[in-house]
């Protein structure tokens, strides 16, 4: 019996052993790969299912092979679970920063956290975390602000009267509350604004459609939709579409996506805020690269701005950015 | 016998696992540090105006000195007075100045600031909704860095802004203004850089933030 307590014990402590030195080896082999070759970057996306957010790791990518690094983009298809992975991978994989678009403000925190104390910083990009300890710096659209001007611009549409519908995206996700009250801090001082309906679409193209389906039936008779983004409003018009009331009901969306810009520039969709994903991707993978040549003294967060894109201003934007900008 | 010691070893290096896993902490003592971390905007916005803003009022630019900026060098008008929280082509700047009252109307004055004062030059905002965040960010006082949740921050200027309309419009308005008073001002106004590439110049909208008679 000691004699088999004993083996099992041996055995234990073996095994133990032999996982720390496996790490080792590749603490190694990731030292002498960083000696040898391109410093590596990880670009984690919440979604590559939405074109804005494929826009936003490309350009991170793009703007970080560039500076002289190997990019590796990872998708969390809007898992936070996924996003942890994604974290331990990029972790044991040697990459030096995460250029890091969160899945979750509260849920994210964790990977940001245990990046930093693996010594690898990240930048988070659009979205915020609820945390200003952990990540290297924040650069986010200023979605309030962004919405303010854009619930100013659907009063004057709307007359300061009239019926709509509110479709919101991901309830976890800061965005999506940050557009919700800039948009209502402007529309609920106006009294006969009614919002007949407020819904999750997850700013998803195909649940926007549905959700409007299943809306219109309800409330035949609206004047508007007010979308937290793009995707959803392509899918809020493709149902009025359906629905026969594509002249009748103005579509308001958040993003500046392509297929928005196009449809404002055919009179269809009336207005969006461009957000722009390319300059603050070049900006999280610029400041990474200050970050790693030891630059330290990154505002915590940084709003970037948003503007309004209407049929009337139509002229000095494209997808993604302004035109003076590609 | 063997069989029992055994699996009590199997047991107590599982358990010794498991214990190192797993963290159990109060949900009381959570809720509480939660509850001693919610933010009063309200309560925010009142400080600031009540303690911090009037220490910056030294620093508020000539009205007439900053239109004329920006009608002949806007960025040099961005580069002296201008304030930003981030990355934007929009500006807040904190003005003073007087002039004359031209016209009255539901939510704003015209103003003319200049001796002829046959046409306005600026706007000041009368109305019972403000939105915007030029007095937040034209104090410079404020840094979005603070917060961890950025909604926080744009509650401030929420609050602010009902501050002014409770404060500073309301009372104004009871001194019955009429069209032809002399009026001096303290305010904040948001400007484009790219205000003087359209057709025309906009008058630029001030949010008092002192405003009287004279």
């Amino acid at each position: 019996m000691v004699r088999k307590l004993f083996l099992l014990t041996i055995a234990i402590l073996a095994l133990t052993l032999f996982v720390s030195g496996c790490r080792q080896k590749k603490q190694a082999k990731t030292d002498q790969e960083k000696a040898q070759g391109k410093k590596k970057i990880a670009v984690v996306i919440s979604t590559l299912n939405n074109p804005w957010f494929v826009v936003l790791g490309n350009t991170a990518k793009e703007r970080a092979e560039q500076l002289g690094y190997e990019v590796t983009i990872f998708d969390s298809q809007n898992d936070t679970a996924k996003e942890s992975d994604h974290f331990d991978n990029i972790i044991a994989g040697g990459y030096v920063a995460i250029l890091f678009n969160p899945t979750d403000a509260d849920g994210s925190i964790a990977n940001v956290r245990k990046s930093k104390e693996a010594g690898v910083p990240t930048f988070c990009i659009d979205r915020e975390i609820n945390s200003n300890e952990v990540a290297a710096t924040q650069i986010l659209s200023d979605n309030y602000t962004g919405c303010v001007e854009l619930g100013q611009y659907f009063v004057k549409r709307m007359d300061e009267k009239g019926k709509y519908v509110e479709l919101l995206g991901i309830l976890g996700d800061n965005n999506t509350w940050n557009r919700s009250k800039g948009f209502h801090s402007v529309v609920d001082n106006y009294p006969e604004l009614k919002m007949v309906s407020q819904q999750t679409a997850e700013f998803d193209r195909t649940k926007a459609m549905e959700v409007l389906e299943s809306t219109l039936q309800a409330y035949p008779e609206i004047d508007a939709v007010f979308c937290g983004n793009d995707a959803m409003a392509m899918g809020a018009y493709q149902a009025l579409v359906a629905a026969g009331k594509a002249d009748k009901v103005m579509v308001f969306g958040f993003d500046g996506a392509k297929d928005v810009i196009d449809s404002i520039h055919d009179g269809k969709i009336v207005a969006t805020g461009m957000q722009f994903p390319k300059r603050m991707a070049r900006m999280a993978a610029e400041q990474a690269d200050e970050y790693i040549k030891g630059r330290r003294d990154f505002p915590q967060k940084v709003p970037v701005a948003v503007e309004l894109v209407t049929q009337e201003n139509i002229a000095k934007y494209t997808a993604y950015g302004r035109q003076s900008e590609q | 016998m063997k069989k029992v010691c055994k699996y009590a070893v199997a047991a107590a290096i599982i358990a010794f696992l498991v214990y190192h896993s797993i963290y159990f902490e109060n949900l009381e003592d959570i809720k509480q540090q939660r509850r001693k971390g919610t933010f009063n905007a309200a309560e925010y916005a009142r400080e600031f105006w009540d303690n911090q803003l009037f220490s910056v009022f030294d620093k508020a630019v000539d009205v007439e000195e900053l239109i004329e900026l920006f009608n002949t060098n806007m960025n040099e008008a961005v580069r002296k007075y201008g304030k930003a929280p981030g990355v934007s082509r929009v500006y807040s700047y904190l003005i003073k100045g007087n002039g004359k009252i031209l016209t009255i109307a539901k939510d704003f004055l015209e103003v003319s600031i200049r001796e002829t004062q046959t046409n306005p030059d600026i706007k000041i905002t009368t109305g019972f909704y403000i939105p915007g965040n030029a007095v937040r960010d034209a104090s410079g006082l404020i840094d979005v860095s603070e917060f961890s949740d950025t909604m926080k921050f744009n509650e401030i200027s929420g609050e602010i802004n009902k501050i002014v309309v409770k404060e500073v419009i309301r009372p104004f308005l009871e001194e019955k203004p009429q069209v032809g008073n002399t009026i001096r001002f303290l305010g904040a106004t948001q400007v484009s850089q790219e205000a003087t590439e359209a057709k025309e110049f906009q008058l630029i909208e001030v949010v008092p933030i002192r405003l009287r008679l004279e």
